[in-house]
């Protein structure tokens, strides 16, 4: 029974690490379509992006340096995009969105691949992170460990900024009525580019701590965005609680779904979603009642 | 709804005499590329029924495509099936799933109706990758072509392929413009325009879309088929939702609801295809750069934006004074 209860733990743990790898994906695409219905199929090439950044800074200054250096970065990249593209499809139907973005991950893709060829990038946990923790009678690597713990601060951290302060009820104020906050004097447009640049920082930090877990490919930020998608429809477009639960089911479901059902597993999500999107269309959590 | 032009007529005639010039003269590799045309012609013909005409933008072709190639393969080798009928059955059982899933989907509305069409394509593309029956991750191979030496056709021969291929399409054509022009497919552009008005005129909406989009799988499905006997090996690559976001593109570059549009789209990024990844292996990054450049000119692809062109023209020779006056106070006021 013991060894049983070892391994339900393990499970778990995989399963709340997955989740929060997710959920730093999917909180940044669902607060931008939530708050501009934009559509922003990219957001997965910006992880892939942030892995790169953070193989390539280690190789300078070590993995530290990597894990602070890479979100910014890639949210400097997100300044550029929000200059170049997306503010000039604002207006655009969800259509043109989900087609200029998708001509962004073609563009990325190779842009990565120009800049740092096709072999697959490493990047070392540090030394600290490195070893494993044994608690409950089971040994864990510690770096897996780190993720849930980050996971939890970003989720911790976000739910005080969006619930506790100002700028956060802006935040909400514009996801539940936009025009309406327009009209209270809530400037929307200059919110979206906070919020969308926090939200690829967040995508990049999430490339940067899956990087050591993965090998670094151009490809990795096109596996990364059908589960985001997934999280995020499951749970409701543009809800902030709907990311947290699309992440813990999505994690919840792959991870046991592989030990019970191995045959089924991949099946699975994709009919769960399709069962979400018959019974209730807008996601389990939608953002406007 | 659609209509034929005299443009557009043009443009058919066009396209069919460069296809049949190009089947009689070309060489091995032409015909490939041809081939190759024909095929990706048939699949977003299917996509730009649906898409253009009844607003429902899927990203789930690509499936549906595979499961036409799927459903050939099993029925030919491991059913024992003629190919004749074999490719009948593959394409029933592609628009029966179409059907399935367009009567699913028809609640959901824009990016919802992009994510459940994703998602169902992406539950085939995971089910084929995994299951043993299918081959998995190593695909299909001993496809055979139908054979037609009753009436002295050997499709082995590529030239012969090619032509059965061309005449395939333009059996699709004509199939699709008599759908779309049928009291069904009125109705469903009725429903893109005002899915309300539809209803309250006492339209049953969710058959009309799972109707129109049926039958826009069964034309995915043979494109499928096709696929199948031109390359006599399948993989679950073909599922893959990249293939269906490609045929979106095409049908945006060539025009989204014109019907020839994505044809012109599909030898356009064929050909430009090859041409590039002779050049450069980064053929993504140029198409990518294509895209965004077509979508934010706010053209409606190359035959779009040709159509649009034509008709200023038109309207400026047969405009009278009057006409003029009237468009300059327009200006004026704006």
């Amino acid at each position: 029974m013991a060894i049983d209860l070892g391994f339900w733990t393990l499970q778990a743990l995989n399963a709340l690490q997955l989740s929060m790898l997710l959920f730093l994906l999917s909180i940044g695409l669902t607060v931008i379509f939530g708050l501009m219905h934009f559509v922003n199929l990219a957001h997965g090439a910006l992880y892939a992006l942030g892995a790169y950044f953070a193989a390539w800074l280690a190789a300078y200054g070590g993995f530290w340096l990597a894990f602070l250096l890479a979100p910014v970065a890639v949210a400097g990249v997100g300044v550029l995009l929000y200059s170049g593209l997306i503010k000039r499809m604002r207006k655009s139907g969800p259509m043109a969105q989900v087609l200029v973005t998708f001509g962004l991950i073609f563009a990325l893709l190779d842009l990565t691949r120009i800049f740092w060829g096709d072999l697959p990038q490493v990047l070392d946990a540090p030394a600290m992170l490195d070893g494993r923790l044994a608690f409950f009678g089971i040994e864990y690597p510690t770096y897996r460990v780190f993720i849930i713990v980050l996971g939890l601060v970003v989720l911790a951290a976000l739910a005080f900024v969006l619930g506790r302060t100002q700028i956060g009820a802006m935040i909400r104020a514009g996801v539940d009525n936009d025009a309406m906050a327009a009209c209270l004097g809530i400037n929307v447009e200059k919110l979206f580019f906070v919020v969308f640049c926090v939200g690829c920082a967040l995508a990049g930090l999430a490339g940067a701590v899956a990087a050591p877990l993965l090998s670094v490919t151009p490809e990795m930020g096109l596996q990364i965005l059908i589960p985001t998608l997934i999280v995020i429809v499951i749970g409701g477009l543009g809800s902030l609680k709907g990311a947290i639960a699309g992440s813990l089911i999505y994690g919840v479901v792959q991870t046991f779904g592989a030990v019970l059902a191995p045959q089924l597993a991949s099946v699975l999500i994709y009919a769960l979603l399709a069962a979400v999107l018959v019974i209730k269309p807008t996601g389990l959590f939608p953002a406007k009642g | 709804m659609f209509r034929h032009t005299a443009l557009r007529y043009a443009a058919l005639g066009l396209l069919a005499s460069a296809a049949v010039f190009q089947a009689f003269t070309a060489d091995y590799f032409g015909l490939e590329i041809l081939t190759e045309i024909l095929i990706l012609a048939m699949l977003v013909l299917a996509l730009d029924m649906v898409a253009g005409f009844g607003g429902m933008v899927s990203l789930g072709h690509g499936a549906l495509m595979g499961v036409g190639a799927y459903g050939y393969a099993l029925l030919s080798t491991m059913g024992g099936l003629a190919p004749p009928v074999a490719m009948v059955g593959a394409v029933l059982v592609s628009g029966a799933a179409a059907w399935v899933i367009g009567a699913i989907c028809a609640r959901s509305h824009g990016i919802y109706f992009i994510m459940a069409t994703l998602a169902f394509g992406q539950m085939a593309y995971s089910y084929v990758f995994e299951a043993p029956i299918f081959g998995g991750d190593d695909g299909l191979g001993g496809i055979v072509r139908p054979d037609l030496g009753a009436v002295g056709m050997d499709l082995n021969d590529s030239r012969t392929f090619v032509l059965f291929c061309l005449a395939a399409l333009a059996l699709v054509y004509a199939a699709a413009v008599v759908i779309l022009q049928s009291g069904l497919g009125r109705s469903m552009t009725g429903v893109m325009h005002n899915e309300q008005r539809m209803r309250a005129l006492g339209l049953t909406v969710w058959r009309v879309k799972a109707d129109v989009f049926g039958l826009s799988g069964m034309i995915a499905g043979l494109s499928g088929v096709l696929a199948a006997q031109h390359i006599l090996y399948i993989s679950p690559g073909l599922l893959s939702w990249t293939v269906s976001g490609e045929a979106l593109v095409v049908v945006i570059l060539g025009g989204l609801g014109t019907l020839v549009g994505p044809l012109v789209g599909a030898a356009a990024f064929v050909v430009l295809k090859h041409e590039i990844s002779a050049l450069t292996t980064y053929w993504h990054l140029v198409v990518g750069v294509i895209l965004i450049a077509v979508v934010m000119s706010r053209a409606n692809g190359i035959f779009g934006w040709i159509e649009a062109r034509s008709a200023q023209w038109g309207a400026r020779r047969s405009a009278d004074p009057l006409h003029i006056s009237q468009t300059e106070e327009a200006r004026s006021d704006a």
